[in-house]
């Protein structure tokens, strides 16, 4: 077989790369962009390059940002006495369309998994301590909104664990039914931990 | 709960294309090695979303060929119908769809159609090693129980996440306690689900054991048996609980040592008993044939038993090492299934007499160069 452009062979590798795509949906996306005009490729070469120069650390939440502090951290108008801790910057975002939480958030950066080699020194639990040491008594409530699988769960215990010499109180988001969707068709195990977690109305 | 059509592509040498069944007694009889067990193997798949034969999918897919396709259509009494698909490639793995959505998780597909099986494999469930029965017992009550499946995969999760902090660990045992600490708890949780769920579906089982084995086997020897795990077993999980934390805290030394997990569900023991010998190292051939016959037909009638939905047995290869009263016995009982039934065997002759009772349908097939015949 003949290559007839190796630029365009580049291209295809490092699309293939992302995550989703293969070498197939790599070739059509070249394919397009090849046929798109200079200007449109040019805007989208500068979105993926200011990914990287731009967009940095909040060094207080952890999120990803354009300014230091976060738009987040920075605003007044979020209340600084509730800390909702997540296991990363895309969890912020999810949290943030529901337009529920007015408190700020702490980016752990992953959760606590020997298998990975990922201890507790490894995301940023100590950075969260310290943050709420430091805060006085500003800090009232540490939200956990970690997954329920094995990995969010040591996490969650392990943050909690550390957390009880503060005044501060520790809670955790509650497991249940996925709104609009039927109990017949939850899975048991759902459906006992909805049942483990119910409320008094 | 029935199959009604079976269709595969490129799964191991099953060229018969496109098969439809009774949802009662069918029958494949033909010649070893032309692939009767690989109907049966088709069948497992859509209902456990893997081989009862091979140990791995890769195994499964036709030589010269990089991916397999099932598809069967079912009918039952809570679903009306549906169609199951499992797709498996070597790049992407495997796929499970219900009326062509994907599922999920694999797992979600456990319990969905229940099946039983009783195969030459079953040999070793009484003759080998804790780890044969402790599967049994895991698909016994997976099918019934998602939740206990659910225990079963976070607590597997859990212990190799445990074993990984207790092998790579290097620093003072004290540091090492406070890391495991986390993965205890949830060990110590799901660990005592589990152990109450064993202990509570055996309690049941038993009798379903009891009286299959004694259906089966004219010598009056009373079949048993015991439950064996780090305590005494018990229904109560907050009881389990306690005693799997005080097991846990005086086997951490030994634990440090070793760099492995040593007390929990994951080392519990099922010892079958035929009056007061224990049967795995005193039981005769013959004893340990009828004994996992009994197991899989007590199986069988504990979910008619329990679920809405009969399950669909299926028997390979079974009837060639059976005698004759046996056999008889052996059908007798299976006529007594309302369910489906699918057979197979090289030989003809157990079958000879046997026919359609009122209600029940009967198909025979044979297999012979790949084509399969209705008889």
């Amino acid at each position: 077989m003949q290559i007839t452009s190796e630029a365009l062979e580049r291209a295809v590798e490092q699309l293939a790369k992302l995550p989703g795509t293969g070498r197939k949906s790599a070739r059509r996306i070249a394919m397009y962009l090849l046929k798109q005009n200079k200007e449109a490729v040019f805007e989208l070469a500068d979105a993926l390059k200011e990914l990287k120069t731009s967009v940095i650390r909040c060094s207080q939440c952890g999120t990803v940002s354009d300014t230091d502090p976060c738009r987040i951290c920075g605003s007044p108008k979020r209340s600084a006495h509730q800390i909702c801790v997540v296991e990363e910057f895309q969890d912020v975002y999810f949290i943030e369309k529901t337009n529920e939480f007015r408190g700020r958030y702490h980016v752990l950066g992953g959760v606590i998994s020997p298998m990975e080699n990922i201890g507790p020194d490894n995301i940023r639990i100590k950075e969260l301590i310290e943050r709420v040491g430091e805060s006085g008594e500003e800090i009232r409530e540490v939200i956990l909104a970690l997954n329920p699988d094995a990995e969010g769960e040591a996490t969650a215990y392990y943050i909690h664990k550390l957390l009880k010499p503060f005044d501060v109180e520790v809670t955790r988001i509650a497991y249940g039914i996925p709104m609009g969707s039927d109990l017949e068709y939850i899975d048991e195990a759902t459906l006992s931990r909805a049942f483990a977690s119910r409320n008094a109305i | 709960m029935h199959i009604t059509r079976l269709s595969t592509h490129h799964f191991r040498n099953h060229r018969a294309r496109d098969v439809t069944w009774s949802p009662h007694l069918n029958l494949i009889t033909g010649p070893n090695g032309a692939g009767k067990t690989n109907l049966m193997d088709a069948v497992h798949y859509l209902c456990m979303s893997r081989s009862f034969v091979s140990s791995s999918d890769r195994y499964v897919v036709s030589e010269g060929e990089s991916e397999f396709r099932i598809d069967g259509d079912f009918k039952g009494e809570i679903r009306s119908e549906f169609r199951v698909s499992c797709l498996y490639s070597r790049g992407e793995g495997k796929r499970i769809f219900v009326n062509d959505s994907p599922l999920d998780r694999i797992s979600d597909l456990i319990g969905m159609v229940p099946v039983v099986v009783l195969s030459p494999e079953d040999r070793k469930l009484t003759a080998e090693g804790p780890s044969e029965r402790r599967s049994f017992l895991d698909g016994l009550i997976s099918q019934i129980s998602s939740k206990y499946l659910h225990s079963l995969m976070k607590y597997r999760r859990i212990r190799k996440q445990r074993n990984r902090l207790l092998q790579e660990f290097e620093g003072s045992s004290q540091q090492l306690r406070s890391l495991l600490e986390p993965w205890d708890v949830q060990l110590v949780e799901e660990g005592s689900n589990i152990v109450a769920r064993r202990y509570e579906v055996l309690s049941a089982f038993r009798q379903f054991l009891v009286d299959q084995f004694k259906a089966l086997y004219e010598i009056d020897l009373q079949p048993d048996l015991t439950y064996q795990t780090f305590c005494e077993p018990g229904e109560d999980v907050a009881q389990i609980q306690q005693q799997y934390e005080k097991v846990l805290a005086s086997s951490r030394e030994k634990e440090f040592e070793r760099g492995t997990t040593l007390v929990g569900p994951h080392r519990d023991e099922v010892v079958f008993y035929l009056g007061e010998m224990e049967l795995r190292n005193y039981g005769s051939q013959g004893q340990h044939r009828l004994f996992s016959v009994a197991l899989k037909l007590a199986q069988l009638f504990y979910y008619s038993n329990l679920l809405e939905d009969d399950p669909i047995m299926l028997l390979d290869d079974v009837f060639g090492n059976l005698d004759r009263q046996k056999t008889t016995i052996l059908l007798d009982t299976l006529q007594k299934h309302p369910g489906q039934i699918l057979i197979t065997s090289a030989s003809e002759a157990p079958f000879r007499e046997l026919s359609a009772t009122p209600g029940s349908e009967l198909l025979w097939y044979r297999l012979e160069d790949g084509e399969l015949i209705e008889k």
